[in-house]
């Protein structure tokens, strides 16, 4: 009597390798303006802060450079939040303006999860532009066409 | 005499044992050693070093280094403990600010720019900081450390006004709090201590307020005599004006 195999064949990398994994689906192409706001000396704002330096990082930015991420420092001990406002095409698909995340008890990996559930699922798709084909490529379609008609007739 | 025989007693004859030689060749046996004999082996038993374990909830995940030896801290963290709380103590401007994604080169622009202005960008681990200011004054700071971040220090506190300036122009540096004269402000109260006048403004503003009341007062005595002397002005003038065309 055997107990089938349960669990995970490879070991987890642990937490950073998972919020490396969330912040390579970030997709910010759905968002207008991104607004963060915390106040420093108010407690739990490690992960807000965190999630504002990972979305300025080159590559979450380069998915759409028109959106601007902007930080609010506040000084009433307000709890973090941060608000996502939203690009036309976004808004009507989500039926919502703005996203807010309210970021006083979530860590850094839940508001990456969260943001690529809420947000990075409302990017508009990419359109498919005409791909120029080049000499050898045109030639290999067009042999392949021949190539076939061919083999056709000798049969 | 070289011809007697010494005679020597019958125990005293040395000679040297028969030897067995154990090594031949070089390899010995190392990996299966013979059981030893029980009362050997009692002995050695008896004799094995006995090391002091942790209590194993501690020491559960740990390695056998990591719970047989004392991990010592740095002492290069000390120095560099020393090095923060002097540039808090002998600083009289100092601000925190967040720190997002940067290039080095634009850091290196912003850091060229402040030192023109005698600004001095740093940047401390949290641990070190946390070692530097603990139990004393500075102790509130603590918390902006937790996630990437850089401070800058001045000895002039008029400089506020220019590091602002400077500021605004990189975005990836978010204020968030200052000490200007050992008193710790938020960062709007810094924003506007940078906006208020120099020390010489401010004490020429409370001069003029301060001889206002005077002023006015002095002001009200004299009003009839300037109004008269007024009036005889445009008097003198009107009457200069008739004389001159008449003339004409």
């Amino acid at each position: 009597m055997s107990v089938p195999f349960s669990g995970a064949l490879r070991r987890s990398g642990g937490i950073v390798s998972a919020i490396g994994k969330q912040l390579k689906s970030v997709n910010l192409k759905g968002v207008k303006r991104i607004t963060v706001q915390f106040d420093p000396f108010a407690e739990n704002v490690k992960s807000t802060r965190e999630f504002l330096f990972l979305l300025s990082t080159p590559k979450v930015a380069a998915t759409n450079p028109k959106c601007v991420v902007k930080p609010e420092i506040v000084c009433d001990r307000q709890p973090a939040n941060i608000k996502f406002a939203l690009i036309d095409s976004a808004q009507e698909q989500a039926k919502v303006k703005e996203i807010r995340f309210n970021s006083d008890n979530l860590n850094t990996l839940e508001l990456l999860q969260l943001c690529n559930k809420h947000v990075s699922s409302l990017a508009p798709p990419e359109e498919v532009t005409n791909k120029v084909l080049t000499k050898a490529e045109k030639q290999k379609l067009a042999g392949g066409a021949s190539g076939g008609k061919k083999a056709i007739k000798k049969k | 005499m070289t011809t007697l025989i010494q005679r020597s007693l019958p125990l005293a004859k040395s000679s040297t044992p028969a030897l067995q030689f154990l090594r031949f060749r070089g390899k010995i046996n190392i990996q299966r050693p013979k059981a030893p004999h029980y009362e050997r082996a009692r002995v050695v038993a008896v004799t094995q070093p006995k090391h002091p374990e942790l209590p194993k909830a501690k020491s559960c995940f740990k390695t056998r280094a990591e719970r047989t030896q004392q991990q010592q801290e740095n002492p290069y963290n000390e120095i560099i403990a020393r090095e923060v709380r002097n540039w808090l103590d002998h600083s009289r401007l100092v601000a925190f600010f967040h720190l997002s994604s940067i290039t080095a080169d634009d850091i290196f622009r912003v850091r060229v720019q402040l030192h023109k202005q005698n600004l001095h960008l740093k940047s401390y681990g949290s641990k070190i900081i946390e070692q530097a200011v603990k139990n004393t004054r500075y102790e509130a700071i603590v918390p902006l450390f937790h996630s990437n971040h850089c401070i800058v220090f001045s000895p002039n506190p008029e400089k506020t006004a220019a590091l602002l300036r400077i500021v605004r122009r990189v975005p990836q540096m978010v204020l968030l709090g200052g000490i200007v004269e050992e008193t710790m402000l938020s960062r709007n109260e810094l924003v506007a201590y940078a906006q208020m006048p120099s020390l010489h403004a401010a004490q020429a503003q409370l001069v003029q307020t301060l001889s206002q009341a005077p002023g006015h007062l002095i002001q009200q005595l004299q009003a009839h005599q300037n109004s008269f002397v007024q009036v005889l002005d445009v008097h003198a003038k009107n009457q200069m004006n008739e004389e001159t065309p008449e003339s004409t």
